[in-house]
Parts: structure tokens; C-alpha cells; sequence
């Protein structure tokens, strides 16, 4: 069979009936007799199937051995192998496309199916509540809007402030988004280096960059989901709702991409911070915490700081104030921080840098085998 | 638009090859920083099944490496299933099934998802990994038990797994590291059938790394010894036993004599309470093993020529080059003795 051969399933059939001996005698079920079954087994006569059906449902000749299918699996040993024969394979390997879309579906479909990644109970609810919280400002716009109650859609619409306040408020960075990432990606790759899962990937076709690649990746969609799809949705459900035209959406679709910019470059940012420090443990919770301790701590430090020395410098130490800063400029509000937003641009990529070559060099360190 | 998938069409067999060696390699030098890992390693593994022995820290796991294509050589050059060992790293893995010894399993993940994300993780479309992990954890004697969670499972049920993961491609080379680990006596005599299956009725070839000599003895018609990044013996394993014949005969009355005139005759002797192993030098040992009993007046009960153990081949190989071991478990489970690198060189066997 030469290398552009299709696969032959007839070749193979006799091939392999060619190269394997005969399945050695094991243990026997007791099969009741039966004169039909010489039918069956093409001994003599028409092939009808009449003893196939005979044995599925107990009936013609053979009723009095009605019982025989059910009985017989009874008496066979739970885990006894019959006919331990080894049968080759002679399908086609994908290329490297397919293999890396196999890590991004494992992780990704492990969230809704069965089969792919196991992802904790509690990951999976905070997942569900965090979508529909972040869905609520949706479901008060329709109801101001079947209830006619317009302070409603005043508050909850779209305008600039709340389109920055959807992706940067301070309620989402403090109860959802932080808490999200810290459970999505605390054990990506921690948990590969616990349970030494890198070996199945390394010992395969699968470079260190597409396993990196990869797993930011399914990361990065994970939380795409929930927060750009969840700004995405709240926009087009403003629009929908107020049967707003097209001069509207002239008006606000500048402000809805640069919350979308936002929205990505929070998400590319918490995932590098995220993996980096799921790459340096063995096991997701410190990941978690240390995620949320840098976060949260870096906010506190801040303001303590601005608090009693009326600096505000060290912001750019929090991944959230640069975010922020970053937001409040693209979306053309009035920035809150004392410094130019270029520092936390600067600052956001400096974050971004370090934390992938952390993670980078934490993958290259990842064995195959265990010395 | 249409589009079509690419495809790689494996190249079955070994006839893609340079030669008739599954693995070659010339003057392999692996450092890392001052430590040689690998130190001019030239292999020549036939198809088949062959035993890689080595104390800790001998290199064992850097050479499987160097197979897998995993490393960045210091120098020298190799080629595992036709492929460069440098450059075809990927190639080479999607021809490889590799059992790790320790934990590479998703805990909570079903068998058959296991075995089958392992399948699509080489390339294969999840259709047919499906198909194949039904028929491999059936070949592997888990049929009943796919749809369970690994963690759930024994450790003899779990090394199946990992047998499982590897076959799944059907491989032309499997790399057992320590494939019967952990388990009792059931599940490993279970483990090496199969193995022995995989190789004769597969027609598959097999790199097994194991502490166990009967493992090896049992599976393995070929082996390979490395040493302090060296390797010290390759080849067949009866080929390599013939460096050590031996006579044993059992004594009766007065062993410590006969003992001390057979020494006193040149002879290597190698004594267990009354009975002896001497070394057969030629067929004139026969004669002076008579000689040294008719002179100490000793009675021999019984002289065979005995057939070495790949145990016994193991410590031979050891004393040949300076160490004092009763066992094999002696140097493969504990720290690795020291010795003069001229020793080594000096004494290696093959």
C-alpha cells in the first residue's frame, strides 16, 4: 500500500486475519443447543436469521430456552478476557491543526459535556452565576421596557460610564471577574504538573509552544464568554430594545469598541497573570489565591498608600487600575489617576510581558519523565 | 469554499528505515552544564524487544528522551524509526507510544475519554479514537471498567490505562518505562502477557526500562546496559550470558576445603553454603573440579553447567567493573556507587 493509499478496511481484514493466530479456548458459556443454529452459523441451509431473532426473543422452536442471552451473561466473570488479541490500526494522523484544536475543544467542551476535561462543580456554577449576573443589566433594560418605568433604562443603559462600568467597575473586578479567572485558570497547567498529565501531551506530537498556546487560549475563550460575550450582548440588547436607529449606534459604537478593546486586554491580561501562576505550582488552589492576592492587593496597597500620602503612583503596581486607567481613556471618560495613561498602558504591558516569559519558561520546565 | 484536511500517511513497518535498527545512534553526547548525562553512546536496537537496565541516575531517562526526540543534543547524531533524531522529534512521537512509570492520568476523567483524548492528542479524529479505546482497553483487560473514572481504579487497572494510551495509535515502537511498577502478582503477570502479545502477535517492538530482572528476562530477547551515561553491554541477552558460564556442583564434606584448593587452582569460585559456581573457562575445568575433589577428599554430588539468570548477568557485569553487589536491588534502588571513569573504561564488557 503505497503512502497515498486510502484506507482499506478490506486489506486490513486480511492482513490481519493473516498475521493473527486463532483466539486460544476459554472459558465456555453454556449456550444451550439449539438446531438453528447451524443456520446462523452458515453450517446449512438459508441464512434467515430466524435463530438470531429466536435468541432475542425466546420464541418459535426454541421457547422452551427462552431465557438463554440473560442467564449466560451472568455467569461470565466481570473483567474476564475472552480473546486478548492485538489488532492494529492503520488510520491517518492529522497534522498539527488537529491536535491543538483537541487541547482547545478538551478544555473548552469540558465546561458543558461529558468526556472533556472535568472541571470542578463549583467552577462550572460560579461559571452559570456569573454569566446570568453579568446578564442582569439586560434583563432590567426589558424590564423598564415592558413595564414603561423609564428611570429603570436611565440607570441601566447603555451611555459611556456604563459601558466602561460593565467590563471595569469596581462590583464585576471585585466579585466576578478576578474570581472567575482565579477559578478557570488556577489549575490549567498546575494540575498537569500534579498529576504529570504533561507527559500524555509531551510524549506526543505536541510542542511546548502549542501546549502553551493552547491552554491560553481555551483560557482566554473561557472568560471571553462570560465577560466580552456578556458586554457584546448587553449592547445589542440596548439597541434591540430601544428600537434605537442608526444614529445611535453612530453615536455609541466608538465607546462600545473601546469597552470591547478593554474588555479583551482584561482578558489577555488576567489569563497571562493566571497561567503564570498556575505553571509555577503543583495543584490550583495557590494559583487561585495568589491570582486573587495579587488583584485585591495590589488595589489595597494603592489606595492605602494614596490614602495617607496622597500618592497615587503605585496604582500602576495594580493589573486593575491599569486597566482601568487604560478604559477610562480609550472610552474618553475622565480618568481618575493623577498620572498620564500611557504609564499604565506601559505598566499593563510590562505585566503581560513578565507573566508570559514566567509561563514560558515554567512550560519548558515541564518533564516527561520524572527524574 | 471547499478544503480539503491534510493528512500524514504513517509509514508502517520499519522498511522507511536506513537499515534494520529501530534505534541507531553515533557518539550521542547529552551535558548538562558539567554533568554527562550521555557520554558517546552508540546504539544499535534491532526490532523486537529489548531491556534497558541501569542503575539511578545511569541515564536511563535521558536516553528514553533522546528516543522520543525530547532533547537537544550536545553532539552526535541518531535515528529512531528512520527519523532524525534532532530534527523529526514530532515524527518520531507520532510512531512512539510512550507508558510513563508514575501518574500521567486526568484523575476524574472516564478511562475511555482518557484513552481516547490521548488518541486525538497524536492526530487521530475523534471518531476513530473512540473506536480504537474500546478496542484497546478491551486488549488491555478493561473492557467492563471504561466508563469508570481513573481515579477510581487500581494500580494494576491504571497502568493499563497508561498501556491503553500508548497503544492506541498501534505504534511501531512502545517505551515502557517500568510497566509493571506497583503491581501484585496477578496484575503483572497480566501486564507482561500482554507486553509479550504486543511483541510477538503485533509484531510491534518494545523498549522496556525496569528494575525487575524477571521482567525483562521474561519479555525481553535483547538488552541494553547503560552505565554513568555509558553504554556497558547490548545484545542479546543469551548472547551476553555466555560471558558468564558457569559449572555449580554441590558438594558433600568439607566445602570450605574444596573451596580454597579450587581458588588455590586458578579457579573463580563463588560459594553458597555447599554449593559452588565456578567459572567455565574451557573443558578443562571439568577436569580440575574432579581433581581439586579427589585431592580434598570431597565428595561432589552433583556438577551441572548452570544457566545464568539475567540476575546473575547483571551482577557479573557489575563486579567486572569494581562494584561488590549480592543483588541487582543493591544498585538499582540505592545510590549509585562510585568508581574510577578508568575503571569503566577500561572494563567495559560489550
Amino acid at each position: 500500500m503505497s503512502e497515498n493509499d486510502d484506507f482499506n478496511i478490506e486489506d486490513i481484514l486480511a492482513e490481519s486475519s493473516s498475521e493473527l493466530p486463532a483466539p486460544a479456548p476459554t472459558t465456555t458459556l453454556p449456550i444451550p443447543a439449539s438446531p438453528s443454529e447451524a443456520e446462523f452459523m452458515g453450517e446449512s441451509g438459508a441464512v434467515t436469521g430466524k435463530a438470531r431473532m429466536e435468541a432475542a426473543y425466546g420464541t418459535g422452536d426454541g421457547e422452551g430456552q427462552g431465557t438463554a442471552m440473560v442467564a449466560q451473561s451472568a455467569t461470565v466473570q466481570a473483567g474476564t478476557i475472552f480473546h486478548q488479541i492485538y489488532r492494529p490500526w492503520r488510520g491517518n494522523l492529522n497534522p498539527r491543526w488537529a491536535r491543538n484544536w483537541s487541547i482547545f475543544r478538551h478544555h473548552v467542551y469540558g465546561l458543558f459535556s461529558k468526556g472533556h476535561r472535568p472541571w470542578p462543580m463549583t467552577t462550572k456554577l460560579f461559571v452559570v452565576i456569573v454569566l446570568f449576573g453579568s446578564l442582569l443589566p439586560i434583563i432590567t433594560m426589558a424590564m423598564s421596557v415592558l413595564t414603561g418605568l423609564s428611570g429603570l433604562m436611565d440607570f441601566y443603559g447603555v451611555s459611556r460610564a456604563n459601558l466602561w462600568g460593565h467590563v471595569l467597575g469596581v462590583f464585576h473586578n471585585t466579585c466576578c471577574w478576578p474570581l472567575l479567572t482565579a477559578l478557570v485558570v488556577g489549575g490549567l497547567i498546575s494540575e498537569d504538573r500534579q498529576h504529570g498529565t504533561s507527559a500524555i501531551y509531551f510524549s506526543r506530537p505536541i510542542t511546548r509552544t502549542d501546549y502553551t498556546l493552547m491552554k491560553y487560549l481555551s483560557a482566554a475563550v473561557i472568560l471571553s464568554m462570560i465577560i466580552v460575550f456578556s458586554y457584546c450582548a448587553y449592547y445589542a440588547a440596548a439597541i434591540i430594545l430601544n428600537n434605537e436607529g442608526w444614529a445611535y449606534l453612530l453615536d455609541t459604537f466608538p465607546f462600545f469598541l473601546g469597552g470591547l478593546v478593554a474588555a479583551v486586554m482584561l482578558v489577555v491580561t488576567f489569563t497571562s497573570i493566571g497561567l503564570a501562576l498556575s505553571s509555577l505550582s503543583s495543584g490550583r488552589f495557590f494559583p487561585a489565591v495568589a491570582f486573587l492576592g495579587i488583584i485585591f492587593g495590589s488595589r489595597i496597597l494603592a489606595f492605602l498608600i494614596k490614602l495617607l500620602f496622597d500618592r497615587d503612583t503605585l496604582y500602576l503596581l495594580s493589573p486593575y487600575d491599569n486597566l482601568a486607567h487604560v478604559g477610562q481613556w480609550m472610552m474618553g471618560l475622565n480618568t481618575t489617576y493623577d498620572f498620564p495613561a500611557a504609564w499604565s498602558f506601559v505598566a499593563l504591558l510590562l505585566m503581560n510581558g513578565v507573566s508570559l516569559y514566567m509561563l514560558i519558561s515554567r512550560v519548558n520546565s515541564l518533564e516527561v519523565t520524572r527524574e | 469554499m471547499g478544503w480539503s484536511r491534510p493528512t500524514i500517511r504513517r509509514i508502517d513497518g520499519v522498511d522507511a528505515m536506513s537499515g534494520e535498527w529501530i534505534v541507531e545512534t553515533h557518539d550521542l553526547v547529552k551535558k548538562y552544564g558539567e554533568h554527562i548525562a550521555l557520554d558517546s553512546v552508540n546504539l544499535n536496537i534491532r526490532p523486537g524487544a529489548t531491556g534497558l537496565l541501569g542503575p539511578n541516575g545511569a541515564g536511563k531517562s535521558t536516553l528514553l528522551k533522546t528516543v522520543l526526540g525530547l532533547i537537544a543534543l550536545t553532539s552526535g547524531s541518531g535515528k529512531v524509526l528512520g527519523h532524525d533524531i534532532a530534527t523529526e522529534g514530532a515524527k518520531i512521537r507520532q510512531r512512539i507510544g510512550y507508558m510513563p512509570e508514575y501518574d500521567c492520568l486526568i484523575p476524574d476523567m472516564e478511562a475511555i475519554h482518557q484513552v481516547r483524548y490521548a488518541g486525538e492528542l497524536l492526530g487521530m479524529n475523534s471518531n476513530s479514537a473512540v473506536q480504537r479505546a474500546h478496542e484497546v482497553l478491551e486488549y488491555v483487560g478493561l473492557r467492563d471498567q471504561r466508563y469508570r473514572a481513573v481515579s477510581t481504579f487500581s494500580t494494576g487497572m491504571e497502568q493499563a490505562t497508561k498501556l491503553a494510551c500508548s497503544l492506541i495509535h498501534d505504534p511501531d515502537l512502545l517505551i515502557c518505562d517500568e510497566p509493571t511498577n506497583g503491581l501484585d502478582a496477578t496484575a503483572r503477570g497480566f501486564m507482561l502477557d500482554t507486553l509479550f502479545q504486543v511483541v510477538k502477535q503485533g509484531g510491534r517492538s518494545i523498549i522496556m526500562s525496569s528494575h525487575l530482572m524477571d521482567d525483562v528476562e521474561r519479555i525481553c530477547d535483547r538488552m541494553l546496559m547503560i552505565h554513568k551515561g555509558q553504554v556497558i553491554a547490548q545484545g542479546r541477552i543469551e548472547d551476553l550470558k555466555a560471558i558468564d558460564r558457569e559449572i555449580e556442583i554441590s558438594v558433600w564434606g568439607g566445602a570450605s576445603r574444596i573451596e580454597e584448593k579450587l581458588k588455590d587452582m586458578g579457579q573463580s569460585v563463588r560459594r553458597t553454603g555447599r554449593v559452588m559456581r565456578i567459572t567455565r573457562s574451557d573443558e578443562s575445568t571439568y577436569g580440575t573440579i574432579i581433581q581439586a575433589a579427589a585431592e580434598t577428599d570431597v565428595q561432589i554430588r552433583k556438577m551441572e553447567d548452570y544457566e545464568p539468570s539475567l540476575e546473575d548477568l547483571f551482577i557479573v557485569i557489575m563486579d567486572r567493573l569494581g562494584y561488590s553487589v549480592k543483588s541487582s536491588k543493591d544498585l538499582l534502588d540505592g545510590p549509585t556507587p562510585t568508581m574510577d571513569q578508568a575503571a569503566l573504561q577500561g572494563r567495559k564488557v560489550a
